[in-house]
């Protein structure tokens, strides 16, 4: 067990844990943020998909040593269900969601790409979602729902 | 006094003539070597029947064309990527018919003179970045069909982008000396000795699909070097393995994995395309069969003479897991550092009979850029993952960049060099982490 000092959606938190634990682990088990899921644990469908450090991270494949210094943002740090973030209120307008296991991590991923690039095209939206699958196939809704954030102003829908 | 100096002129006369006449000679033999017409714009485009530009559409997917001159899917053809080369940054042209950005003025002639001789319709010089070298040996029809093809295309408005090339490059006439050194204008021809398969995928892969661009080492001046032909060579910062008796492939390759590699891009439990061969296999796929079999049939001729085609496959190649770091290695720490970063980010997947449900990832020993002599596709590979092409199935592997630090990763190729491939060192491993983060 070694503690680490994780900077999580702009709070500060000491953990104990084993260096390999996956940091998917520690943010649902330690600290309750339940919003990343755990789905395949291989890298291969992205529903754990978080921030680390600006960057979209399979947060199942990293392990907590790993992190650093970098800031982590998780989908609970980008609004509430009073105060959706502006890809949360797109996706709610676009009905994006129908179970609902994959779109924090798609959310996640879709705000990795408007923080690098605010207007992206509708094939670099593509290209960049497309390590995240949704087994319901609300695909071309969640496209939809990228694009509609990317055509908003920061903060609104 | 003053006569000093008129005595003497004289006698410098005819050397200073000599020299005049000389430079004047040298000037005009340059100046024939470098400057070409510009060819009339045609003002009405012509038309094709269908069958000709469905033959175009083939032949411009196996000159992988859009590799290149498609930077952005919902513009193809637009143009606009940008190609680095020891000589400069090269922009893709806009090759649709429109008649201001692209090539909708270009009469057929030009066309043909753009693709044999390497000169745009208005007489400058392309770089060859280009192909030209391959292209100048297609066959007559083939190219009136890959005119058919791109004249029907959708014009799209898409000015070329200036180069960034490094001095003394930007003077494009200088192209002309590299036309003299590396372009042979000679018409393709069969070896009758091999079989029609067989000429038709070499005529395929020279004068289209320019496997030798990559595939084949460049001389400093960046021409192909044929004396060693599809001997590995380099693009985008990959290796880009040898296709002939140097070819690194642990396990044989068959005429059906070429086939299947060459198709889709997985030659199942053998290789999956990354990095730049992958944007060849997205344009290979439109292609004919028929072709890609061709393809495969001459590759397959060069493939032969590789030293695994000869032996059968040690045991340790087909399964088990890579061993631990023998307690006498001279590099120890390091290797346990790569054995502890391979069995918590690879093995899960990698590992065989570890998870069965993994979609059967490649145990390493059998991955080929293990056996590459540098390691930089398998650094690209690790940081960057693969990814299948838009709109097909294949290969998901993530990338491990933002995960593992350059230690981590320095350490795992060595690891992987030394018990996964069991081949000699790699030098300067951590140099080439270092570049692979360079954008």
């Amino acid at each position: 067990m070694t503690t680490y000092q994780l900077s999580v959606n702009g709070r500060g938190h000491s953990v104990d844990a084993d260096p390999d634990t996956p940091l998917l682990y520690v943010l649902r088990n330690d600290l309750q943020l339940n919003g990343a899921k755990f789905g395949c644990g291989l890298g291969q469908c992205g529903a754990c998909t978080v921030l680390v450090g600006g960057e979209a991270v399979l947060s199942c494949l990293m392990p907590v040593a790993a992190v650093g210094a970098r800031k982590v943002r998780t989908v609970e740090g980008l609004g509430t269900a009073d105060a959706p973030g502006r890809l949360q209120q797109a996706f709610i307008a676009e009905q994006a969601a129908q179970c609902g296991y994959c779109i924090a991590g798609m959310i996640m991923r879709a705000e990795a790409l408007l923080a690098r690039k605010p207007s992206p095209t509708d094939a670099e939206i593509r290209r960049h979602m497309a390590p995240n699958l949704c087994r319901c196939g609300t695909h071309m809704r969640i496209l939809r729902a990228v694009k509609r954030a990317a055509g908003s102003p920061e903060g609104k829908a | 006094m003053e006569q000093h100096p008129r005595s003497k002129r004289p006698r410098r006369r005819p050397v200073f003539t000599f020299i005049l006449l000389l430079a004047f000679v040298l000037a005009a033999g340059a100046f024939a070597l470098m400057w070409r017409p510009a060819l009339a714009p045609q003002q009405r485009a012509p038309s094709f029947d269908a069958a000709t530009v469905q033959k175009g559409a083939r032949l411009a997917a196996l000159g992988t064309c859009a590799a290149c001159h498609t930077a952005d899917p919902a513009r193809p053809y637009a143009g606009g990527l940008a190609l680095a080369t020891p000589f400069g940054t090269v922009y893709s042209t806009n090759i649709t018919p429109d008649a201001q950005s692209g090539i909708g003025q270009w009469s057929e002639e030009a066309f043909t003179r753009a693709l044999r001789a390497g000169v745009s319709r208005d007489g400058h010089l392309l770089y060859p970045a280009f192909p030209y070298d391959h292209y100048t040996r297609l066959r007559h029809d083939d190219i009136h069909a890959l005119y058919a093809w791109f004249m029907t295309r959708t014009p799209l408005d898409a000015p070329a982008r200036p180069n960034d090339m490094r001095f003394p490059f930007g003077f494009r006439p200088l192209v002309a000396f590299w036309n003299l050194l590396y372009l042979d204008q000679a018409t393709w021809q069969p070896d009758p000795q091999q079989s029609p398969a067989w000429n038709r995928g070499a005529y395929i892969a020279d004068a289209l699909s320019h496997c030798g661009a990559c595939h084949t080492p460049r001389t400093r001046l960046g021409g192909t070097d044929q004396r060693r032909y599809l001997d590995g060579g380099e693009a985008e910062g990959w290796y880009v393995p040898a296709l002939n008796a140097h070819s690194p492939s642990p396990l044989p390759w068959t005429r059906e994995h070429l086939a299947s590699y060459l198709r889709t891009g997985i030659a199942p439990g053998h290789a999956v395309a990354g990095g730049p061969m992958q944007g060849v296999v997205e344009n290979l796929r439109l292609a004919d069969d028929q072709d890609i079999d061709a393809l495969a049939t001459w590759l397959h001729g060069y493939l032969q003479k590789a030293p695994a085609q000869a032996r059968p496959a040690p045991a340790a190649l087909r399964s088990g897991g890579l061993a631990s770091p023998d307690a006498g290695d001279p590099d120890a720490a390091r290797m346990r550092l790569g054995r502890e970063v391979y069995a918590t980010n690879c093995a899960r997947c990698h590992e065989a009979g570890r998870t069965p449900g993994s979609g059967g990832a490649l145990p390493l020993q059998q991955a080929i850029a293990l056996y590459d002599p540098d390691p930089r596709s398998l650094i690209h590979i690790v940081r960057g993952g693969i990814e299948p092409p838009d709109g097909e199935p294949g290969r998901w592997m993530p990338g491990f960049g933002a995960i593992l630090d350059d230690a981590q990763t320095a350490a795992l190729a060595a690891y992987l060099r030394r018990y996964g491939a069991q081949q000699a060192p790699w030098p300067e491993i951590e140099d080439s982490v270092r570049k692979a983060k360079q954008p």
